[in-house]
């Protein structure tokens, strides 16, 4: 299930810790909410969180960066972003070959008949 | 087979880094300049990533700088499709220069314009792997797209006719059929092809197909129906101990800082199919990666499957440098022909 357009609510159970992985897993963009009420939307590629202050890093939408952002400045991270691991194009190639050999079976079917 | 000149560097680089006791070492640099690409396979789980990150590219000295880093004799480009990126030319021109064994692995979509536009020059250090993942119809279902085995076939004859090295690379996925693969082997030879590279797919997380990735049994299975009495014609461009732990011959662990990957984020961390996180050195890769929560021994039930070649290839290069009977099946499968 694509985590796309979700957004949060950090508790004992989901920490912000937890949100950060998820969203180091997810193949798009993300918006972190920082502590001081701005917000970066970008890609998050990187997370550190065995260093004595972990981070993040990521590139904004625009691709600048790598940003570096410690968890500590970070209040929460939403999924705003298109999940670009959940495409169907593979699924549609399918769906089309199988159609294709389905009308090239057909007018056989009929002559055996 | 690989040449005897690319042998030997290869060799006396893995000698050198036994002298100096070096546990750990890297043998072939995963270079992925970019993640853009012209196809969207089903197995692939390169790709996808939002249009600022596609749009991206490494430069040639952040690529030098990962070569010089790491220092391994042989640099393997893929991606992403490296004909793609916008400095494939003078990237491979200066590997070359540097004596460098490169592989650029490619769909070959592109190959016949770059080779008439003139960006490279053949050489013994430069290789085309392209991407082949069986005849026609299995290749075209592959790539998701028709056309492009015979796109593909007119490239690779383009560039024989040219001098250049061309070698293929395929992955195989669970319902590959044995005899069909054993034709593509006849067919490939066929149109000249120094070697083959064969390996089993690995079950990305992020591809679409989730379903058809070989577990271990059947990628012995499978192999071994494939490569048992191997045809005398056909070359393989690899270490025939890997293609004989495919088959179930020979039992290793995987070496997975054997073929580290540096790409637009930095040095991935461990391998180049599993993406844990980023090292912003190759030492810092080296020396900070918990090796031991990876591989089949570990545990990691990620690992349990996967026997792809960036991790097990280094292991059967090492095998045969590191004791007699690894030496020694090396050269009788070498000589023979036999796996």
């Amino acid at each position: 299930m694509s985590l796309e357009g979700w957004v949060p609510n950090l508790s004992e159970y989901l920490t912000l810790a937890d949100v950060i992985d998820q969203a180091f897993d997810y193949r798009g963009n993300t918006t972190v909410v920082k502590v001081d009420g701005t917000e970066v939307e970008g890609y998050i590629f990187n997370r550190n969180k065995d260093v004595l202050e972990p981070y993040v890093q990521m590139f904004d939408v625009a691709g600048n960066g790598p940003f570096k952002i410690p968890y500590s400045e970070i209040k929460n991270i939403k999924f705003t972003g298109k999940d670009t691991a959940t495409g169907n194009s593979w699924l549609a190639w399918l769906e089309r070959k199988e159609k294709e050999k389905a009308e090239k079976a057909a007018p056989l079917d009929k002559g055996t008949a | 087979m690989v040449p005897v000149s690319q042998m030997w560097a290869v060799a006396s680089y893995v000698l050198r880094q036994k002298l100096r006791g070096r546990k750990r070492y890297p043998l072939v640099l995963m270079l992925e300049p970019l993640f853009r690409c012209n196809l969207t396979c089903a197995g692939c789980g390169k790709i996808q990533y939002p249009a600022q990150i596609l749009r991206k590219e490494l430069s040639v000295e952040e690529c030098l700088r990962a070569v010089d880093e790491c220092g391994v004799p042989v640099v393997s480009i893929p991606g992403g499709e490296p004909l793609m990126y916008t400095q494939i030319g003078e990237l491979v021109d200066v590997l070359v220069k540097r004596k460098k064994y490169v592989y650029l692995c490619t769909n070959a979509i592109l190959l016949k314009e770059k080779l008439e536009e003139g960006v490279f020059t053949p050489s013994k250090y430069l290789s085309f792997s392209i991407h082949m993942d069986g005849l026609r119809e299995e290749h075209d279902e592959a790539v998701c797209r028709d056309g492009i085995y015979d796109e593909a076939v007119e490239a690779i004859t383009e560039a024989l006719r040219r001098g250049f090295r061309v070698t293929t690379n395929t992955t195989l996925f669970d319902g590959a059929n044995a005899a069909r693969v054993r034709e593509f082997f006849d067919e490939m030879m066929r149109l000249g092809v120094e070697g083959m590279m064969l390996s089993p797919g690995y079950n990305y997380s992020k591809a679409p197909d989730q379903e058809h990735f070989l577990r271990r049994t059947r990628t012995r299975e499978l192999f071994s129906k494939i490569l048992s009495n191997p045809q005398k014609h056909w070359k393989f461009n690899q270490s025939p101990l890997f293609l004989q732990f495919l088959m179930g011959k020979q039992d290793y662990e995987c070496t997975p800082w054997g073929n580290p990957t540096f790409n637009i984020f930095g040095w991935q961390r461990p391998c180049y199919l599993l993406q844990e996180g980023y090292a912003e050195s190759f030492q810092d890769l080296m020396e900070n990666t918990r090796w031991e929560q990876y591989g089949r021994k570990s545990g990691n039930e990620k690992c349990q499957d996967c026997m792809v070649h960036c991790g097990y290839e280094p292991t059967a290069v090492d095998h045969t440098f590191n004791s007699w009977k690894g030496f020694k099946d090396t050269v009788v499968a070498t000589l023979t022909g036999k796996l």
